[in-house]
């Protein structure tokens, strides 16, 4: 069944998955992703000129990645993901739409509270329009920040 | 039981070998010293010759002993490095960390240098200086430079510096097949700021016993006997270097893992090779990628690290999304483990701070120099006390002993 769409829909997607992700909701946050969801993170080196892809994941092997990531050591404190969507293109014929968004990612210290900036970038999404509602079939995070001090385990 | 501050303060009852005075990681006039005594002296990393392909291309490098280097491919393809200052007015020469320019020119008046460092433009060099200075006076500093080891540009600042072959002496033979295989490329660049001392970063690169912070490494070596991971051996080399042996990495006992089939030419299939060079560079050659560490000391508490990942030059586009994609599993700023291996060395820095009341560090695991040993970890500081020439477990003696005399 194709779904009629309109902006604000595409938009509250984009932000949901921004709060399902700050809630470490992972399940929450696949729920809002197509069966056929791809996840990628990438960041452009001007030191050398070429384009460095940190994550690069179907939907099967993200799931696994948040399946493991209790068993890991890893920084506690919170990310929080503020996104502006910038401009939808949507292919009628593809039953998709293309949404960018400009995104900046915050890190609140637990101890004291402070809140640091984290990372910039843009989320490139491609969201299906094939279901009874919008879902997140792919998910390019397109990083300017490549200095991310000692990193995360977290999607951004 | 708990202790209090003067048994906390107690150095070890073991030799001096075995443990570090915590200031060595914090002092600041130690640094300075760090600085003087190896850093200006030391045969430094600087970039991959994948970086500068062709003739005029340059990379910049922000060197540990204070300078701004400028890495140029000159026209004959020779690459050579020059402190990147203008000779006429001391202004940076390049600000862009890489790009290609026939000749370097100073935005601030002009003046122009080739990729040999000679000068070849001073906009109206007559009506301005005579006869009184003319372009041979005003070439640019070159600083030493070598091209080895698998293609790694190396640098020094000091003239007079011992060559990086005798340096690195048989450190890296262990890896050379693996490393003049086939032209590599680099895949990814990037740096990480941290409020950490460059020798706690080196020293998790310089014992496996840390793989009890890691998960991935528990359960794809440590955990399964027929790896080899408890057979595998430090080997320590003169001048602080030290490499750890091959081990059959089972990367199939991590869900997620993604790995493919993919390796390494003259690499065994999920082998494994670790080279550790001092004063802070690690070689590590994991199944499908070469990852090397450099690090960027800035202050006693602050460190650029600089991350590169390679690859091979015949790469298809497949084949490097593959070699990104293994790598990405436990490094990068995602990955499982470096992650891990940053936020403990942090932590140390935090909890050591200068001024913090410290500890004695304890390096004595003895096991057969096998993979738990922490011998890498002493064999660096016997290198360290000796160019700085203070004990690395009791570095203030000799004011100690002046003091005591007064």
């Amino acid at each position: 069944m194709t779904h009629t769409v309109d902006r604000s829909e595409l938009e509250e997607l984009v932000y949901e998955t921004c709060a399902r992700l700050d809630e470490k909701d992972f399940k929450g946050f696949l729920g809002l992703c197509d069966p056929a969801f791809a996840y990628k993170v990438s960041a452009y080196a001007p030191e050398v000129q070429r384009e460095m892809t940190w994550l690069d994941r179907d939907r099967a092997e993200i799931e696994e990645f948040f399946g493991m990531l209790p068993k890991h050591n890893t920084d506690r404190n919170p990310l929080s993901r503020h996104a502006q969507v910038t401009k939808v293109r949507l292919d009628a014929a593809r039953q998709r739409a293309e949404v960018t968004s400009t995104v900046q990612i915050f890190r609140t210290q637990l101890d004291g509270g402070a809140t640091e900036l984290f990372a910039v970038g843009r989320y490139l999404d491609t969201i299906s329009l094939q279901a009874d509602a919008p879902r997140l079939l792919a998910r390019h995070v397109k990083l300017d920040t490549r200095d991310l001090g000692w990193g995360t385990h977290l999607p951004l | 039981m708990s202790r209090n501050s003067m048994q906390w303060r107690q150095r070890p009852k073991l030799p001096p070998t075995h443990f570090a005075d915590p200031s060595i990681y914090s002092d600041p006039d130690l640094f300075e010293e760090e600085k003087e005594k190896i850093f200006k002296h030391a045969w430094w990393l600087a970039v991959h010759e994948s970086e500068l392909p062709a003739p005029g291309d340059f990379r910049t490098y922000r060197h540990p002993g204070d300078a701004q280097l400028v890495i140029v491919r000159g026209e004959d393809m020779k690459v050579r490095a020059f402190l990147n200052i203008c000779p006429h007015r001391g202004n940076l020469l390049v600000y862009a960390p890489s790009g290609n320019a026939k000749n370097l020119v100073c935005i601030f008046h002009q003046w122009a240098f080739n990729g040999k460092g000679d000068c070849v433009d001073i906009p109206r060099e007559k009506a301005g200086y005579q006869e009184r200075i003319c372009r041979n006076d005003v070439a640019l500093r070159e600083v030493r430079t070598a091209v080895s080891y698998g293609g790694f540009v190396w640098v020094n600042l000091d003239d007079n510096a011992p060559s990086l072959e005798s340096e690195i002496g048989s450190a890296l033979d262990y890896m050379l097949p693996e490393l003049e295989a086939e032209p590599m490329q680099t895949l990814w660049y990037y740096q990480a700021r941290l409020k950490t001392n460059f020798k706690l970063i080196h020293d998790t690169n310089s014992e496996f016993y840390h793989d009890y912070l890691h998960i991935y490494n528990r359960i794809t070596g440590m955990l399964k006997p027929d790896t080899g991971y408890f057979q595998r051996k430090y080997t320590a080399f003169p001048g602080g270097h030290a490499s750890v042996g091959s081990m059959n990495v089972s990367y199939e006992s991590y869900k997620s893992s993604g790995r493919g089939q993919l390796g390494w030419p003259h690499l065994a299939p999920n082998g494994w090779k670790l080279v550790d060079l001092f004063p802070c560079i690690t070689f590590n050659l994991r199944t499908s990628v070469l990852r090397i560490d450099s690090y960027i000391p800035v202050a006693p508490d602050d460190v650029i690290y600089e991350f590169r990942l390679l690859g091979l030059k015949s790469d298809s586009p497949e084949i490097r999304r593959q070699r990104e994609k293994d790598s990405a599993v436990i490094w990068g700023p995602f990955g499982r483990n470096l992650h891990e291996d940053l936020l403990a060395s942090s932590g140390q820095g935090m909890a050591m701070a200068n001024g913090s009341e410290a500890m004695y560090v304890l390096q004595a695991r003895e096991e057969d120099l096998t993979i738990h040993d922490e011998v890498g970890m002493r064999h660096y500081l016997a290198e360290w006390s000796r160019r700085i020439g203070r004990s690395s477990s009791d570095p203030y003696a000799s004011e100690r002993l002046a003091a005591r005399a007064a």
